[in-house]
């Protein structure tokens, strides 16, 4: 994966959201308190920009969405892995590992 | 949600303002549950809204953000649903159309034939009459049209000088001299070729550029100029190649040096049968007030672009009557006015192409009422399988949206068999049509045509396709899926819109039948005239001797000799010779008086055709002589000078006294007093310029008394009169290189030809006619046919009752017979006009003419009883207890 330094957080944002729904089917809030307690609050997430990446991801068809009832009984917004999501998971994941690796080469005391 | 799932159930579509609310509620979601957990750790209400609001972020800029993307995402949607339903509602309509092939067909042909008809007919009518000529301001190109005392007349050579003189409106004029020009080249046959000789303006004029060299430049028309011709492109191909070496190669046209100058585009001919133009040169007393009587030019002239063209003619009428003034007697009641060269050529077409537009856009009106007709029925049929599906849960849009897709794709077929149709019509036509037809060749399919032609059975088929549709809302379902998928309801509603349909058919189908019938008894008419001369076993051939190798003598000498030869060939049984023959289109016509009666003014004085013969003329061509005697072999240069006249001569001057033994003076040149000669004989008429024209009064002088450069020769045969063509163009090449042989046809051939173009409106409207007859039948049998599947229950429950199979049919036929009734009143109403439109075309037939209206009648009754047969034959076989039992 070629990343420009803007598109960091962006990139990255979906990468997560994409890991995190690979788990299984949950709506925005849970994928928000997921993220935040996997990376123990380090990355700063703010939940706006986290929207905005399911709404995309759903435009770009790797994750659809469906309206259904939450636990606490109220209407909320459900997001999945379509088959498409998960392919384009698989190949993110693995640019993000060869990428994170060479930062880690560079930075690594030799 | 997964794919498979998101296929079978479409959800449905999201107005942006839900989208909005949408957003809403998944972001309030959110913050209501982090604001629920954070309280439930013990923080403050106040403090846990904070908190979630800050670490949420910009919630209206996420909120724009999403909300864009959801839109998008909707669009996409909705996209992929049109083209998902598209494709089943394509793939559906196939399977229907297909599972109905007899509509299918039916329809399309339908379509084929009049998208197709209408095509190729607009595509003519557009490049011969609407498409202008092919000059920069075409409208401002104008011809001189003179008549004198109520008859049309030419230009004088004056007229060019007084018009060049006197108007200001115009940038400049031209004379027209039409000639035939016998072309010699190098190592070649010498060919005729029609040539035109014009002033050195006539390009400019035009405003045309060369394909190759120059045009005529002034001084080019000067006495002294030395001799240039401008050739046509076909020319140019057909004899030099297309060879630009041509420029300034020098040729012989009637046996004079000509330099080629320049070579005009193939497409921008004028006049359009000319391959070759030559300057006109004046002779010394050409160009004076002298010639003010002697009438044989065209005259074209240019309006200038700033000035209206109605301005220029008034400018030319006044220049016309201060002529009159001056010149009264050889200018007595002359007018003149301008016509567009577009008007000039085919001005004569004009309303026989018009007639024969309106006779194909009613054909097209009987193909959108059959298509109507087919679809209504097809609709009856289907009200249960539309009730079916809107109990399915099918809104009225969608099923609209179906039956459009099935309109859609007949349409398409239909236009494209209607392409071919047109295809195939325009060659024929092409083909049909007489050569003396300007312009014609040059028509070719026109798309916007096709494409209007189109659009309007499309919009035919999809108004009446998508009335099934239409209907589903207004009834129940239940009735509808009760009374069956069979589809056995009918409302007497859409039968009478049927019925109308087909009464509108059957009166248009009268209508061209008898606009049809009405030509071809008239061209039946003409074939039965006499044209006053025997048109079997006759060969006739025409060629010029160029004035430049040939005096009287030498003529003398080429006509023995070729009236000689050809005696002398196996098969000939006489040989005449004349300058012109019936039906050649050349005439003379000069001004006479009678020796012995009172003298009248010049331009009072009669006037009369004369041609010029030899003494075997009138036996070869089977010509009478009624009185008197033929023009004789004694008939020669220093005997007595003798004249024959032909029988409407004698009635026309000589009503009341035997002409035998007068005296005519003819005004035809050489001597200043004339030419007296007696008359000896008296020749049945002839039908000289068309079997529509009647005989015109003429006098026929022997050729040996008075040559004439223009010799046509006629041979009579035992055997087939064709086969003699080749061995006389050999004879005459024989007796001059020079001298090409043209117009070789039968004197069959010639009386045929000069009734092509009745023969091609004939066949023309005919052609429309039967289409309209087998469409209208098509039209009637549909609606009878589909009457009595509906009915089948209730004959059934007849034929229980006791009524027998005749009794059914004639029930079933008479119904048919009145609706055709019906129609046949109204076409026959309808006809009474469009016979007034055609009668300017007919001959010796009126255009309330009974046999002609009746026999329709009768063929139309016929064609009806037999569509309606064919369906009360099934009718009448009916088995009630399988009629009653299919309840």
């Amino acid at each position: 994966m070629t990343v420009q330094p803007l598109d960091l957080l962006q990139g990255t944002l979906d990468v997560l959201v994409l890991r995190t729904l690979a788990w299984g089917t949950m709506h925005g809030y849970a994928v928000s308190r997921w993220i935040h307690q996997r990376t123990d609050g380090v990355l700063e997430i703010e939940d706006a920009p986290l929207y905005k990446s399911l709404h995309r991801l759903e435009r770009a068809g790797y994750v659809s969405a469906e309206w259904g009832l939450s636990e606490n009984n109220r209407r909320a917004r459900y997001y999945s892995l379509t088959a498409a999501g998960r392919r384009q998971f698989a190949a993110e994941e693995s640019a993000w590992r060869r990428y994170a690796e060479a930062v880690f080469k560079v930075l690594e005391p030799t | 949600m997964t794919p498979a799932r998101k296929k079978l159930f479409r959800l449905p579509w999201r107005t942006a303002r839900q989208i909005r609310d949408d957003v809403d509620e998944e972001l309030r979601f959110h913050l209501d549950m982090r604001i629920a957990a954070l309280v439930s750790l013990g923080v403050s209400p106040d403090a846990a809204r904070a908190q979630a609001a800050r670490e949420f972020g910009d919630v209206d800029d996420a909120r724009r953000y999403i909300g864009a993307v959801d839109r998008d995402i909707e669009a996409a949607q909705r996209r992929s649903d049109f083209m998902s339903d598209l494709w089943h509602d394509i793939g559906y309509s196939i399977r229907k159309l297909r599972a109905a092939p007899l509509f299918t067909l039916a329809a399309i042909a339908t379509l084929g034939l009049g998208i197709g008809a209408n095509t190729a007919i607009f595509s003519v009518v557009n490049g011969v009459l609407l498409k202008p000529l092919p000059f920069p301001r075409a409208d401002h190109l104008v011809r001189l049209r003179f008549t004198q005392q109520g008859h049309s007349d030419v230009a004088t050579p004056m007229d060019l000088v007084d018009n060049r003189t006197r108007a200001t409106n115009f940038v400049g004029f031209s004379v027209i001299e039409g000639t035939t020009a016998n072309l010699s080249r190098d190592n070649a046959d010498a060919e005729r070729v029609q040539g035109v000789r014009v002033n050195a303006n006539w390009f400019s004029l035009l405003r045309i550029a060369p394909l190759a060299g120059r045009f005529f430049v002034e001084g080019d028309d000067d006495a002294s100029a030395p001799n240039v011709a401008v050739i046509g492109e076909q020319l140019w191909q057909r004899d030099f190649g297309g060879d630009k070496s041509v420029i300034g190669k020098t040729v012989r046209i009637n046996s004079t040096p000509f330099t080629i100058v320049g070579v005009v585009p193939g497409d921008q001919r004028y006049p359009v049968t000319v391959e070759l133009w030559m300057t006109k040169h004046w002779a010394p007393n050409e160009l004076s007030d002298q010639s003010r009587g002697a009438r044989w030019l065209g005259l074209m002239g240019r309006v200038k672009d700033g000035v209206d063209v109605a301005a220029a003619d008034n400018e030319v009428e006044k220049i016309s009557e201060a002529m009159e003034k001056q010149f009264p007697e050889p200018f007595r009641e002359r007018r003149v006015h301008l016509v567009s060269v577009q008007e000039f050529l085919v001005g004569d077409l004009r309303k026989p192409l018009f007639i024969v537009l309106g006779a194909v856009t009613l054909v097209l009106l009987i193909a959108c009422a059959n298509v109507a007709n087919l679809m209504l029925v097809r609709a009856t049929a289907r009200e249960g399988e539309m009730a079916v599906r809107t109990a399915l849960g099918a809104g009225r849009g969608r099923l609209v949206r179906q039956l459009m897709t099935e309109s859609v794709i007949l349409s398409l077929v239909g236009a494209i068999v209607g392409l071919a149709v047109a295809k195939l019509a325009m060659h024929e036509l092409l083909g049909l049509a007489p050569p003396n037809l300007p312009l014609l060749r040059t028509a070719s399919i026109d798309g916007t045509t096709l494409a209007v032609t189109a659009i309007v059975a499309l919009l035919t088929g999809m108004i009446f396709g998508v009335m099934p549709a239409m209907q589903v809302g207004k009834h129940d379902l239940a009735t509808a899926l009760r009374a069956g998928s069979r589809g056995t309801r009918t409302r007497p509603a859409t039968n009478r819109t049927k019925q109308a349909i087909v009464v509108a058919e059957v009166a248009v189908a009268v209508t061209l039948l008898t606009g049809a019938g009405l030509l071809l008894h008239s061209f039946a008419n003409l074939l039965s005239v006499d044209p006053g001369f025997r048109t079997d076993g006759v060969l006739s051939m025409k060629l010029l001797l160029p004035q430049r190798s040939y005096d009287s003598t030498t003529i003398r000498n080429f006509v023995r000799a070729l009236e000689t030869r050809a005696r002398a060939l196996p098969g000939v049984r006489s040989v005449g010779l004349a300058n012109f023959i019936p039906l050649d289109g050349g005439r003379e016509d000069y001004a006479f008086s009678i020796r012995g009666r009172p003298p009248v003014r010049p331009s009072d004085a009669p006037s009369t055709e004369a041609r010029k013969i030899s003494p075997d003329f009138f036996a070869t061509m089977g010509m009478p002589i009624v009185r008197g005697r033929s023009i004789a072999s004694t008939d020669v240069p220093g005997a007595p000078p003798v004249l024959v006249v032909n029988h409407a001569f004698a009635q026309a001057f000589f009503p009341n006294e035997d002409p035998l033994g007068k005296t005519i003076v003819l005004g035809w040149g050489g001597d200043p007093g004339g030419d007296a000669r007696e008359i000896v004989g008296i020749v049945g008429d002839v039908h000289s310029f068309g079997l529509e024209e009647a005989p015109e009064p003429t006098v026929y002088a022997p050729m040996a008394q008075r040559t004439d450069q223009s010799i046509s020769i006629v041979v009579r045969t035992d055997g087939a009169p064709a086969n003699l063509a080749a061995p006389l163009r050999a004879l005459v090449r024989d007796l001059d290189r020079e001298v090409p042989a043209y117009s070789v046809q039968t004197m069959d051939e010639r009386v045929a030809s000069s009734v092509g173009r009745q023969r091609f409106y004939a066949s023309l409207i005919a052609i429309f006619a039967a289409v309209a007859l087998i469409l209208s039948a098509v039209g009637l049998y549909g609606v009878i046919a589909y009457a009595v599947s509906q009915r089948t229950h209730e004959l059934g429950v007849r034929v229980a009752l006791g009524a027998t199979g005749d009794r059914i049919a004639r029930m079933v036929i008479g119904e048919g017979l009145v609706l055709t009734a019906i129609g046949i009143i109204m076409g026959a109403l309808a006809s009474v006009f469009a016979g007034r439109l055609v009668s300017s075309l007919l001959f010796g037939v009126s255009a309330l003419d009974p046999m002609t209206i009746g026999s329709v009648t009768l063929v139309l009754v016929a064609v009806a009883a037999l569509a309606s047969w064919l369906p009360a034959r099934r009718a009448a076989r009916v088995d009630p207890l399988i009629a009653m039992r299919g309840d």
